[in-house]
């Protein structure tokens, strides 16, 4: 037992260093390979030009602006649904919180695409409706305000759900002996529910605001039409004019972005700092609190922001779909199947695309959770300082653009394997490799927040009644955090799916994703064909969602996110 | 627990059977999709024994796609099909590309191929003006679009998306009479740049703005369809790029290779060009439908080695006046 297992510790001995090497593998080798790069222009005297251009510090403003902005909006959107959906009795929580997630796990560039074509001059749906502005109207969405807009739809579900997986295991008897004392509804939510939901705001606030930080659809389709470029779309069309000193700009470049995510994950961390509120296991607490007539209020809100976060934008993209020509207003007569038909039986590019998105999101969400659940549980248990390095090593490539870690996955893998002797650049295991970075703390995430919320005292029971780490690994551990890891497998799942930055450069024939194919299209002039292919994503991510739906039965409670 | 487990790792397995692809060609395309889809099938068509897989992306993007290829010693490209002759010249004098005499070339102008074999142009692109019907002036020239009817009203490509815009600020820049003044007088005009040459037609077509540069074929094709739009060759002329397609030297099938260039030069292929409505570059062709006659079309010269020397300085100047990077 001695050699396995550390004194005054549970942890078997392998377990940290296996965290360690993962971390060195999938963060730090890419990341120390970029940072050489950058330290090289640095000292060939290129950093004063990057950092004396006057676009650098613009684009800055623009990423912290928007950032902060989409992240207030998703923090609205997202908790007003998370409190209502969780804690009250409305009717129709269930297909209210499916709609609800749903833009979440709609590729950002489509998002884009689709208010796009629902406002403004160029809308075939307005144009069908004879609402469409005239000639050289301004397109309202390009701009600050409507980049933070989406960010704040984009994301307002990763908000919803961490927060939500907080609600759910709130102490029930807690919100009962407040009312048994006589204390009101706001008084229950302002002294019991708030507090103890305050993590799960702040962790929902910091995804929030790490991912409009590394968001590349929705400023590349909104932003460079207005000349607002945030730092990702900076990096982006640098890299369309690449030179011998582009690694080296985008190195230091991608410094700033780091420099500011972790910024925004330093602030988080103060927040939660000497907060600890341990709960044992899952109290469940549905319907706290009775809506009464307000129901008559907030039902209709509800519904009223789902129509214009998904049916309307929808119902454009469809139209996008459907106008044979620019410009054409959609009517019966004009109606045209073209692109469809385009898109589903003569560009080789569609099957393509489909096969690799779902085969690079199924095996990074799956792949990832063996490592994962075990980072928690070492992380959550050690509080010394190597864990603390290694949390923040881990947070690392996802608060980055997805485009920087491209690229130091490109500079890394450029070479043959040494030893194995295989070459993944120009293969699809790249963009997996790159993904399991990427993705490491999205799947960590709602982990730790489940191991925060477990009581060590059962496993500590179950280890001195001499029970071992795996045994308490599956009869204890697992089954206890079992929604945190459907909601983990599901989160990662569906933003693989839907990704668009990293794949945009390690993308290579027969290796793209769908991100990368809607992308191409609306970049080459077909945003007929973009539109028809979005609306396939959309449908399949439908199907996929209600699928899930079907299996909920027999998935653990929680498993899937708008469920109660 | 143990179903869920097990149901997870045979999910995990079905996910790991990513099919590899069995390309024997792979083939860089700066053509929009549907126009590239058409010419791989159109060859593989005449070529069945031959597979080719294609990836399209304008032209510095996919050449920045190649730089990075490159410099990590791996090109997954055999052959190039993209805007320009001055990006070609350029891999040429890097010493990617493979020299190849086509018998084609027989039938072309030799000032549209590279006298060692290096690239061979495929097709005549300009880049003229088009404006959405709906637009109150209709324009005739380049300086039509900085006057104040068309205060902002006036898209473009950048040239840090597309080849042909590249090429398009490098040929008016050296007119007498335009130059970099006339780009400093659109934007000081409210002129915007946005993307590659489809967000341009996008832009138009849609209305929301009403003047845009372009390459012809585009909007001559969208008009055809129905859209809203119509094409000017501006009267101080167009500039143009070739769409040349070249080896690289780091193809591991130079034999497929070598017949792709045959097939996209003969006749065979110039007419599938021709059918995309593009005009093609072979002698003795017609032209698509929607286009005046060859000879109406003036094209202005661009000095092939001087555009390729100051690249860097143009792109820099564009980005100045542009406020982009």
């Amino acid at each position: 037992m001695h050699g396995y297992v550390r004194s005054g510790n549970s942890q078997p001995a392998w377990l940290f260093p296996f965290i360690v090497i993962s971390v060195l593998i999938l963060s730090v080798l890419p990341l120390a390979r970029l940072a050489m790069v950058g330290i090289a222009a640095f000292a060939n005297g290129g950093v004063i030009d990057v950092l004396s251009e006057p676009s650098l510090w613009q684009a800055t403003y623009y990423t912290i602006v928007t950032a902060v902005l989409g992240t207030i909006i998703s923090l609205l959107i997202g908790c007003l649904f998370a409190f209502l959906l969780t804690l009250t009795d409305l009717p129709g929580k269930g297909p209210l919180s499916f709609f609800f997630v749903l833009p979440m796990m709609i590729p950002p560039q489509v998002t884009a695409l689709a208010w796009v074509q629902m406002s403004g001059p160029s809308s075939p749906l307005l144009k069908a409706l004879s609402l469409a502005p005239p000639l050289g109207s301004p397109q309202p969405l390009y701009s600050v305000g409507g980049i933070a807009l989406l960010y704040g739809v984009q994301h307002a579900p990763l908000v919803y759900l961490a927060l939500r997986a907080g609600l759910m295991t709130l102490p029930r008897d807690g919100v009962e002996a407040a009312r048994l004392s006589g204390a009101s509804s706001l008084r229950v939510f302002r002294d019991i529910i708030l507090p103890l939901s305050l993590p799960g705001i702040i962790a929902g606030a910091a995804i929030s605001f790490v991912s409009c930080t590394g968001n590349f659809g929705i400023p590349a389709i909104l932003g460079i039409p207005a000349s607002i470029y945030t730092l990702p779309t900076l990096i982006f069309t640098k890299f369309s004019a690449f030179t011998s000193r582009t690694f080296g700009d985008v190195a230091v470049l991608s410094g700033i972005i780091a420099m500011i995510s972790v910024a925004g994950l330093m602030i988080q961390d103060r927040a939660l700092r000497g907060r600890d509120y341990r709960v044992i296991g899952l109290s469940g607490a549905s319907a706290a609190f009775q809506l009464g007539r307000w129901r008559f209020l907030a039902t209709p809100l509800l519904w009223a922001i789902l129509f214009f976060m998904l049916a309307a934008p929808f119902s454009a993209l469809v139209a996008g779909a459907l106008v044979p020509a620019y410009g054409v207003p959609l009517t019966f007569k004009t109606m045209s199947l073209h692109a469809l038909q385009e898109i589903l039986f003569r560009q080789a590019v569609t099957r393509t695309a489909f096969v690799n998105s779902l085969s690079l999101a199924g095996a990074t969400a799956l792949g990832l959770l063996v490592v994962t659940v075990l980072a928690a549980y070492v992380l959550t248990r050690r509080r010394d300082l190597a864990s603390r390095i290694v949390a923040s090593l881990i947070e690392i490539p996802y608060s980055l653009p997805g485009i920087v870690l491209a690229v130091a996955f490109i500079l890394v893998f450029a070479a043959p394997v040494p030893v194995l002797n295989i070459s993944l650049y120009g293969t699809i295991w790249i963009i997996l490799i790159a993904y399991f970075s990427s993705f490491f703390a999205v799947s960590l995430k709602p982990l730790i927040t489940a191991f925060h919320q477990l009581d060590p005292a059962l496993e500590e029971a179950a280890r001195l009644s001499g029970a071992g780490f795996v045994r308490r690994l599956f009869d204890i551990i697992v089954p206890l955090i079992a929604p945190a890891v459907g909601a983990s497998v599901i989160l990662v799942f569906l933003i693989a799916c839907n990704e668009l930055t990293i794949s945009a450069l390690l993308w290579s024939a027969g290796t793209q994703t769908l991100g990368v194919a809607i992308y191409n299209l609306d970049d080459s002039g077909s945003s007929d064909l973009a539109s028809a292919l979005s609306v396939l994503v959309v449908l399949m991510v439908v199907v996929m969602m209600l699928l899930l739906e079907l299996l909920a039965k027999r998935l653990p409670k929680g498993v899937v996110p708008w469920r109660n | 627990m143990k179903t869920i487990v097990s149901a997870a790792a045979l999910l995990a397995a079905s996910f790991f059977a990513i099919p590899t692809s069995a390309a024997n060609l792979v083939l860089y395309t700066s053509q929009p999709n549907e126009d590239a889809q058409a010419t791989v099938d159109g060859f593989m068509v005449a070529n069945p024994d031959i597979k080719v897989d294609w990836v399209r992306d304008g032209t510095p993007k996919i050449i920045a796609k190649l730089q990075a290829e490159i410099q990590a010693g791996n090109p997954v490209a055999d052959l190039l099909l993209i805007a320009d002759m001055v990006t070609l010249e350029r891999l040429k004098q890097d010493g990617k590309l493979l020299a190849y005499k086509s018998p084609e070339a027989a039938q072309y102008d030799a000032s549209l191929y590279d006298a060692d074999g290096y690239y061979y142009s495929t097709k005549l692109i300009t880049t003229g003006i088009m404006y959405n019907t709906s637009a109150g002036m209709k324009p005739a020239g380049w300086k039509d679009l900085t006057k104040p009817e068309a205060k902002g009203l006036v898209t473009m490509p950048s040239p840090l998306a597309s080849g042909a815009a590249l090429i398009h600020a490098q040929t008016l820049a050296a007119v007498p009479g335009l130059g970099w003044d006339f780009y400093k007088a659109l934007q000081a005009n409210g002129a915007i740049v946005a993307g590659g040459n489809g967000a341009v037609l996008k832009s138009v077509a849609s209305g929301e703005k009403a003047y845009g540069m372009v390459v012809d074929y585009l909007p001559i094709r969208e008009k055809a369809k129905g859209a809203p739009v119509e094409f000017v060759f501006p009267s101080e002329g167009v500039s143009a790029v070739t769409e040349p397609v070249g080896i690289l030297a780091s193809t591991k099938n130079a034999e497929a290779a070598k017949k792709f260039v045959d097939y996209v030069l003969s006749e065979k292929g110039q007419e599938g060009f021709l059918k995309l409505g593009y005009i093609p570059a072979r002698n003795d062709m017609k032209l698509p439908e929607g286009f005046p006659a060859r000879d109406a079309i003036k094209v202005l010269p661009i000095k092939a080695e001087e555009a390729l020397k100051n690249t860097d300085q143009d792109l820099k100047t564009f980005s100045g006046i542009y406020g982009s990077n």
